[in-house]
């Protein structure tokens, strides 16, 4: 700026002063009009020619040192500029500052993440799939990059910055009314608890998830009182128990998760016989007692001789293992073992353990844990019958935590049902609706049953039966199963279909899209909640109108 | 001794001096007042701005804010002057104008002075 100045103040008082000659002949001094207008468009080489009048030689002599010490001083000038704009410190600031913006101009609920990985990056796009708005801080300014590589339907704020700075997450909205939950699934313990802490410090409010693995580390998040603590172990492990004990109740959490009624072939494992599992570290130790109470005979094979010690001290179904995969598996039974679980947490051991353990044994049921996302061609060309990506697993949890509360609240209520309830549901759900049976979470309020809560608060008597009478012939029932009713703090499991409802209950229906229509027109319109009801069309919709409304 | 102060200080005096330099004398004669003054005074006003872009203080925002107010006027003095010399043509009201606007930038140029010669005051060493 300063050069800019100093060159155009230097080259137009230089040719206020040097005299020219005008049509005539007659002296003539430039004014400083004509000299700013002349200097402004030589600098710039815009160079429109002499002006007023063509220069004298002693002009021209100024003129042609003035172009090169203007020129230069002009792009000098262009130059700092766009060093400033490329300046780090600027960026970021400017990047902070449009963050900001971003977060005050947020009026819908949205969930701050911490840390973008690849587990959070799907959550976020099936958030966004839901409409549900996602804010993400991030330490690693190329993950930042990468996220806006990935397409997602709605605008996603990333703010650069550690969590260790608590101003960090007060510029993401924390404090804000609308922020609902603080999710933190990094594989790092210790930062998860601190993420927790100062997301609860910050805002006793909002719901925080966060992923603990070890046991210490979830005791502390305990007693400050988090919500919701995710463990993939854990999951590893109960699925396990519930895939050996009561498959219904694995398929019907599948299905909530999105999945077909249905049980897959990796689900199919071996109810008998000896497991072998190599690796006795955090998954192992989630496995064991998942087995045990499974009630299966298992083998643990550990390298570590500290890990060994630990579980011998109540557990003896452990044996060191040291050297060859082949010779530790042939120590261990593998001949007439049913299944080996390889949850190593190094992909390449498990793959050659799983190889190894096929050739000795073809027909035995193999399990891999695979910890790096990118090696999923590998695994799956490996032919294993149960590939668990430790990764994946809390992306179905973490979603329904947080966009389908009461598909949440009913996987824990029939998390200990057993397994004869679970037969039981199952042949409910399949003999009602048929083979592919969808879910829906609605809410008796006005925005989602404006028909049915004027009529409940004029009075009226629905029970859920009505809510699943077909609208073609109200004798007739829609495929319609009720899962679960939330009215305040109560909860009801399978409620009945003599129940009547409430304003202010939230329901969670199983049905097909026949079902889900009609649900949504008795609850929404008056006309059809009248002819659910009495099985008679409104023949003067004015008065019928008239006497709901009244 | 800071370098910079020396600057930003020679130039906010510069730009006072030079500024009142062309404002003295009868405001309805323009043969009073050198036009090359008034080209100075906006030369240096413009350097003093620049010296004082950056300041995050509070009295940084109230200089440049002077300073701010003092370029437009001597530029619009200036416009005047151009306006006045080739489209309107010269009249009484057009030479008062001149000099008054640029009696509005003097005054700038003296709070500006003075903060800054407050602010020296101010600070201890």
């Amino acid at each position: 700026m300063f050069v800019l100045i100093v060159t155009f103040a230097i080259s137009i008082l230089g040719m206020v002063l040097i005299p020219g000659v005008d049509e005539q002949g007659k002296v003539y001094h430039l004014t400083f009009f004509d000299a700013f207008y002349f200097v402004s468009y030589m600098a710039s080489t815009i160079g429109f020619g002499e002006s007023p009048y063509t220069f004298t030689y002693p002009q021209r002599l100024w003129v042609s040192f003035s172009i090169y010490m203007t020129v230069i001083g002009w792009f000098y000038a262009i130059g700092s500029i766009i060093a400033l704009v490329q300046d780090k410190v600027l960026a970021t600031q400017l990047a902070l500052a449009r963050f900001r913006n971003q977060i005050h101009a947020l009026r819908s609920p949205f969930i701050i993440f911490v840390g973008y990985n690849l587990l959070t990056k799907n959550i976020i796009l099936k958030l966004s799939e839901e409409g549900i708005q996602s804010v993400v801080i991030e330490k690693d300014e190329s993950k930042i990059e990468a996220m806006v590589l990935a397409n997602y339907t709605l605008e996603i704020p990333a703010l650069q910055g550690d969590i260790k700075d608590p101003d960090v997450f007060k510029v993401a909205g924390i404090s804000k009314p609308n922020c609902k939950a603080v999710v933190s699934l990094s594989s790092d313990d210790a930062l998860n608890l601190h993420a927790a802490m100062s997301a609860k410090l910050l805002n006793s409010k909002v719901k925080v998830i966060v992923e603990a693995t070890y046991d210490e580390y979830a005791e502390n998040l305990n007693t400050i009182g988090i919500e919701i603590i995710e463990n993939p172990f854990k999951i590893v492990a109960k699925r396990l128990y519930m895939a050996l004990r009561s498959p219904s109740l694995l398929m019907l959490e599948q299905w909530v998760y999105g999945e077909p009624l249905r049980l897959d072939a990796r689900d199919l494992l071996p109810k008998e016989g000896k497991y072998i599992i190599c690796g006795y570290g955090r998954m192992g130790q989630a496995i064991r007692i998942a087995l045990k109470r499974a009630g299966i005979d298992y083998l643990f094979i550990e390298t570590d001789p500290k890990k060994v010690r630990k579980m011998k001290k109540n557990d003896t179904h452990i044996i060191s293992g040291e050297g060859q995969d082949k010779k530790m598996l042939l120590d261990a039974g593998i001949k007439d073992a049913v299944c080996v679980i390889a949850g190593m947490n190094d992909d390449f051991v498990n793959l050659s353990i799983v190889m190894a353990a096929k050739k000795l044994n073809p027909s035995i049921f193999t399990v891999a844990r695979q910890n790096n996302i990118f090696d999923k061609s590998i695994f799956s060309a490996a032919q294993i019958d149960r590939i668990i990506v430790v990764q994946n697993l809390l992306i179905n949890q973490t979603f329904i935590a947080i966009a389908k509360p009461l598909s949440e609240r009913f996987l824990r209520l029939i998390k200990n049902m057993g397994s004869e309830w679970g037969d039981g549901m199952m042949l409910t759900l399949k003999q009602v609706i048929g083979e592919d049976p969808l879910k829906m979470e609605t809410a008796i309020t006005p925005k989602h049953a404006y028909a049915l809560c004027n009529y409940l608060e004029q009075g009226g008597d629905v029970t859920l039966e009505i809510l699943s009478r077909n609208l073609t012939d109200n004798q007739q029932q829609n495929r319609l199963v009720p899962l679960y009713l939330k009215r305040g703090e109560e909860e009801f499991l399978l409620p009945d279909h003599t129940m009547t409802l409430q304003v202010g209950d939230k329901l969670l229906f199983a049905g097909d899209k026949t079902a889900f229509d009609d649900l949504e027109y008795i609850m929404q319109n008056i006309y059809e909640l009248h002819y659910a009801l009495d099985g008679t069309s409104c023949q003067n919709s004015l008065a019928c109108k008239l006497h709901l409304d009244a | 001794m800071n370098l910079t102060n020396v600057i930003s200080g020679f130039f906010i005096i510069l730009a006072l001096t030079t500024n009142f330099g062309f404002f003295y004398g009868d405001p309805t004669i323009l043969e009073e007042h050198s036009k090359y003054e008034l080209f100075a005074a906006i030369i240096f006003n413009l350097i003093a701005t620049i010296y004082k872009l950056g300041d995050k203080t509070q009295l940084g925002a109230v200089l440049l804010a002077t300073s701010l107010v003092a370029d437009i006027q001597l530029i619009a003095s200036a416009s005047v002057w151009a306006l006045g010399e080739y489209v309107v043509g010269m009249t009484p009201e057009i030479t008062t104008a001149i000099i008054s606007i640029t009696g509005g930038a003097l005054v700038a140029n003296i709070i500006s002075a003075t903060l800054f010669a407050g602010g020296t005051l101010k600070s201890k060493r």
